[in-house]
């Protein structure tokens, strides 16, 4: 059963169109992702769920709420988090919570939320001394103060370091482990792979693809990479089973197969009869990168 | 509801802890206070530094002595060498040097005072005269037939010159208040995306900006507050007409103000922008409607431009309630030309707002 219901979003500035008739279905519970570059029209589309934007054309339902009729109540019953939003520099992080609490009707106590965000040690901290992760975790404890159902996050991770990134993935997690239904953006393949359900694949403004990350890969990257480092011997990659492509780089032998079983036993078959000798050997299936790569052309961070 | 008083709350606290609003609100204002009060502030009755050299040294001498010490608005120092005295003139730290002859010498009673200086001088000198005319009337034993009783008048009380320059700084802080606080919170709220955050909120966007409006009145009569105690308490100044009347004068003073912030506020992009456009329109207004000095100090070309600012009724409702404990009747008029200015303003910051 669907949450939140797109058809048919349009928007536009000028000459630019943002969204080009961008429609999607997200299910209760499910973690959906929005992955493209930047300036592919992620941000806008969340905004126009969020209510803060009036599309040009096209509906949003959320939660059986009709977003552009009644964005008040559509904002009451999901938790927002905006890109690099601001909060006031002079408060506390507790303070901070404490006032965007009083702006819903019912709110889950500030310590809970604190402590579900690791931010108990930073209750007493004034805002601006909060480095990039804790804001990002304090900007998620804002979107959470009302026990939302369904929450919006608007690139959670970007510009936080790896660290910080896996803290932020555990939330969501736990987000789905509540039974929280979340839809996020990111322009990080990895976060989409690791995080989502499912991924739409955003570019210009129009979802390319959408579907689980393997089945993306399965459709659009179903190439998988043997990379193997040589010792002695020499072996004729290009006429090995399902082996489409060899190219050589840091010392490794890296073959682009259709069929990785295939392949990968006939080398090891080689080997055991000690006709190829080979220290390594790495099996790598291809990434949302690849798809990306795959489906516009174009590298996703450029 | 909650969301206006958290606002409010919220705001209070930030305000305690920002040093520059704190300065803008207080110390600056105290400040210029403290700086034209000691520039342009004299008491009612001045003193004149006299230094008296007594050539005759004998009872007739000792007499006009202590008579002149019972001068009130003299400041006596007896001294024995003129020379060091009359450089003390060309200085300014005198205002007369007097030098009574010895008795029986048929000399006059010589009184030297600075040509450059000649108010003071003449003055004390015209004091002085008359003060030697008594001296001989009484020496000769006359008594007098005519007397003079004078009695200074200055409306309904004395006025001194802090009593005249405190609601005029008050009326001050109340338009900084508006045009250079909320200007710059508001922009500064904008470009940190704190506006569009509180927009994300179910909550109606009113309730935020009523409590800002709410934060700034209450910020704006705690200001009065500090500067009428340290007014009154430490400089002395008095204030005849009534603290409620004053309060609600700021705070209407406030909304309109806050309401012109705002307005300016949809004007500019950055908090920077809106500082500076937010000073060049305040700067000049507070030197031209009367804050320091009566406004019709000003050339007269400048009048009608004067009248139609909207700190010039606030300026003048405020002094007339504090310095003169008028009736605020005859200032209805212009505290609603004021209230015109603060509606005006909020509607063109409600047409022209923008979140983000």
């Amino acid at each position: 059963m669907a949450i939140v219901t797109v058809r048919d979003l349009y928007k536009r500035y000028g000459s630019l169109v943002a969204v080009d008739h961008v429609g999607f279905e997200v299910a209760a519970g499910e973690i959906f992702g929005i992955l493209g570059p930047n300036g592919a029209g992620k941000t806008t589309t969340l905004e126009i769920l969020e209510g803060l934007r009036r599309p040009d054309g096209g509906e949003a339902i959320i939660d059986g709420v009709d977003v552009f009729r009644s964005p008040r109540e559509v904002r009451a019953r999901i938790g927002v988090q905006l890109q690099q939003s601001g909060f006031f520099e002079r408060l506390t992080v507790e303070e901070t919570l404490v006032f965007f609490g009083a702006f819903h009707r019912s709110t889950l106590p500030v310590a809970d939320v604190l402590s579900r965000l690791q931010l108990d040690d930073k209750r007493q901290s004034r805002v601006s001394t909060l480095s990039g992760g804790q804001l990002q975790r304090l900007s998620i404890a804002v979107a959470l103060i009302h026990d939302p159902r369904i929450v919006v996050l608007d690139e959670p991770t970007t510009g936080l370091d790896p660290q910080a990134r896996h803290a932020l993935w555990e939330v969501v997690e736990a987000f789905r482990r509540e039974g929280r239904t979340v839809i996020l953006t990111t322009h990080y393949m990895e976060e989409a792979q690791h995080l989502c359900d499912r991924v739409a694949i955003m570019d210009h403004g129009r979802i390319v693809a959408l579907d689980a990350p393997r089945a993306l890969i399965r459709a659009h990257a179903p190439k998988t990479t043997v990379a193997v480092t040589m010792g002695d011997g020499v072996i004729a990659f290009a006429s090995l089973p399902g082996v489409q492509t060899v190219e050589q780089a840091n010392g490794e032998v890296m073959l682009s197969t259709s069929d990785p079983l295939q392949t990968v036993q006939a080398l090891l078959e080689l080997r055991s009869r000690g006709q190829a000798g080979f220290h390594q050997l790495r099996v790598e299936e291809a990434s949302l990168e690849d798809v990306f790569l795959q489906l516009t052309g174009r590298r996703l961070r450029e | 509801m909650r969301g206006f008083a958290i606002t409010v709350l919220m705001g209070l606290r930030m305000y305690v802890r920002d040093r520059g609003a704190v300065f803008w609100g207080i110390a600056f204002p105290l400040i210029l206070m403290t700086l034209i009060g000691l520039a342009f502030g004299r008491s009612g009755t001045p003193t004149y530094s006299v230094a008296v050299m007594d050539r005759d040294a004998g009872l007739l001498g000792q007499g006009l002595v202590a008579g002149l010490r019972s001068v009130p608005v003299f400041s006596i120092a007896e001294i024995s060498d003129t020379d060091t005295a009359l450089a003390q003139l060309r200085q300014g730290r005198l205002t007369l040097v007097v030098v009574f002859p010895p008795a029986g010498s048929g000399e006059p009673v010589r009184a030297y005072f600075d040509q450059s200086r000649s108010t003071d001088g003449q003055t004390a000198l015209v004091i002085l005269e008359r003060f030697v005319a008594e001296a001989n009337l009484r020496l000769a034993g006359a008594v007098p037939t005519v007397r003079v009783q004078a009695t200074g008048v200055a409306g309904r009380v004395q006025l001194r010159f802090l009593d005249f320059l405190l609601p005029g700084i008050l009326a001050m802080t109340v338009m900084q208040t508006g045009l250079s606080g909320v200007t710059y919170v508001v922009t500064t709220y904008r470009q940190r995306l704190i506006l569009k955050r509180i927009l994300a909120t179910p909550a109606h966007p009113a309730a935020f900006l009523g409590g800002l409006v709410g934060r700034y009145t209450l910020t704006s009569l705690f200001q009065m507050a500090v500067l009428i105690a340290v007014a009154v308490l430490v400089f002395h100044a008095k204030i005849v007409g009534s603290l409620a009347t004053l309060a609600a004068l700021v705070v209407v003073g406030t909304l309109a103000f806050v309401g012109m912030g705002f307005a300016i506020s949809t004007v500019s992009s950055t908090p920077e922008s809106a500082n500076l456009l937010g000073s060049a329109i305040s700067f000049p207004m507070m030197f031209l409607a009367g804050v320091f000095w009566p406004r019709e100090f000003m050339p007269p070309a400048f009048q009608p431009v004067i009248n139609l600012l909207p700190l010039t009724p606030l300026v003048d409702v405020m002094r007339a309630v504090s310095a003169r404990g008028e009736s605020l009747v005859p200032y209805l008029w212009g505290l609603a030309y004021l209230a015109v200015w603060g509606a005006v303003s909020f509607l063109v910051a409600a047409r022209r707002f923008r979140w983000e």
